[in-house]
């Protein structure tokens, strides 16, 4: 019962391709968007709020549905991708992007709670000690919020490992392309008589998602040790 | 305690109250999705011509349909668009095979834009990108598979993932109508209801299962008398008109020949 075919480990390591592409690519701009949230005052702060926590409270089918009707073929970038022979629609780069939108609110949320709780002290003596902001950016805030990037780049991980429905409206369910666990999933549960092989891949989901915690846990705690020293 | 009963008791009444009574005269059927705007018709004309009886339709690929059905969907009639999975219920007991019947065909051809040329199935090898139902649940994908594997192309396509899986026919229309794919096996039947495509290709008969509809009522149904009626219904001279005129291929007898 539990062994994998060639196809559902093709799906494994797309995954883990999709959401380590997702999660790298993403964290530097959600370290930026983080920063001008937590410490930039300017008006109208709170609609750029509003526009990144847009995609956790929207349904993902509806982020899904909303990223095609921006990159698809008749849509708003259609014609630029085209000119320059591109493609999102049914491509993994569709299935790092619909993984990027969906999880970055979680990633620029850890991050800023993380930021907002550097001791505004430390931050002020850098900058009276005649350091720069982007100086202060590197050597005091980002080492202090080091744990808080971490615990959001764990959780925009998982949630990738995991996401399904924006994936599927923007990236199609191609196995070797854009096949990813939750969709090999459902391909199976739609199958007659491939319980077995659901119940295998939820088993490895299940242990990849357990095993990206436990390492997530141990660096922030070996982390957190070197900087007690 | 008491207090907790001044709570719960009229919590509990509130539910009931949302129990709806199963009516004798409701019919609940699982359709395979190339049938929807076919058998809405036929519902509406059976509806109209037997007030007071209620179709429930539930429409999606013939494998998920099968699968619910065994995870125990209420359904009184289903409709596979491949006989393997009527087959399977009967093996599972929940399909009696007396009620079995065939109740249309159909024929499998290759859409797109016009900008695709197609003459023959090899020249799909030359495509970047094809629309197919998911073979593992989806009956048009599987007749597609056939017909691929025939010409010798199916091998190549899929291990330069140039298939894109759809979950049901109707959605690999969707995504040849919205150019997202250079072309979709999909039924005639809803090749007629495409927007933006044309027919490029009618795949000869000879390179699949001819894809026969197969009907049957489900141990529920068949104590069910709405449900009998509207099987009736379903093989009468009004429900084989509509299908003509949605371009099922409802004449020809099931050892393929026309």
């Amino acid at each position: 019962m539990l062994s994998l075919s060639s196809h559902d480990m093709q799906a494994v390591w797309l995954s883990l391709k999709v959401a380590a592409a997702a999660t790298l690519l993403t964290a530097p701009v959600g370290f930026g968007v983080a920063y001008f949230l937590a410490f930039v005052r300017v008006p109208g702060k709170s609609l750029l709020e509003g526009l990144v926590n847009l995609p956790l409270v929207l349904p993902p089918v509806v982020v899904g549905y909303l990223l095609l009707l921006f990159f698809g073929q008749s849509g708003c970038m259609g014609p630029l991708l085209k000119a320059f022979d591109l493609r999102v629609v049914f491509t993994m780069a569709g299935a790092v992007i619909a993984s990027a939108v969906v999880g970055f609110p979680l990633l620029v949320r850890a991050i800023r709670i993380g930021m907002e709780n550097i001791d505004l002290h430390y931050i002020q003596a850098s900058r009276t000690l005649g350091a720069g902001r982007l100086d202060t950016l590197l050597t005091i805030i980002l080492p202090l919020s080091f744990r808080a990037v971490l615990a959001g780049m764990t959780l925009m991980f998982a949630r990738s490992l995991g996401e399904f429905g924006a994936t599927i409206i923007l990236a199609g369910n191609i196995p070797g392309v854009t096949q990813t666990i939750p969709l090999a999933i459902y391909d199976y549960t739609n199958t007659p008589g491939g319980d077995s092989m659901a119940l295998t891949l939820c088993l490895v989901s299940i242990f990849f998602s357990f095993a990206v915690l436990l390492a997530s846990d141990a660096a922030s705690r070996s982390f957190r040790a070197r900087s007690a020293r | 305690m008491k207090n907790k009963m001044v709570i719960l008791l009229p919590l509990i009444g509130l539910c009931l109250l949302f129990v709806l009574p199963a009516r004798a005269e409701e019919v609940r059927i699982s359709i395979a999705a190339s049938l929807k705007d076919a058998v809405n018709e036929i519902t509406a004309a059976f509806v109209k011509s037997n007030p007071g009886f209620s179709i429930v339709p539930n429409f999606g690929s013939s494998g998920s349909l099968a699968k619910q059905i065994v995870q125990g969907a209420p359904a009184d009639l289903f409709i596979s668009a491949n006989p393997d999975w009527i087959e399977y219920l009967v093996k599972e007991g929940k399909i009696s095979q007396d009620t079995v019947r065939i109740f249309t065909h159909n024929i499998l051809v290759f859409v797109g834009p016009k900008t695709t040329e197609i003459s023959s199935l090899a020249d799909l090898a030359r495509l970047q990108r094809i629309a197919i139902g998911s073979p593992k649940s989806v009956p048009a994908g599987q007749y597609a598979e056939q017909a691929m594997q025939a010409a010798g192309i199916y091998v190549e396509l899929a291990a330069s993932n140039k298939l894109v899986m759809a979950k049901d026919v109707r959605e690999a229309l969707l995504y040849a109508d919205r150019r997202e794919v250079e072309g979709a096996f999909v039924y005639r039947t809803d090749a007629l209801l495409a927007q933006n495509s044309t027919i490029l290709y009618s795949v000869p008969a000879g390179m699949h299962d001819r894809v026969s509809y197969l009907l049957g009522l489900t141990r529920e149904g068949e104590q069910k008398k709405a449900a009998r009626d509207f099987d009736a219904f379903l093989a009468g001279p009004e429900a084989l008109r509509i299908l003509e005129k949605y371009g099922f291929d409802i004449g020809g007898d099931t050892t393929g020949n026309k």
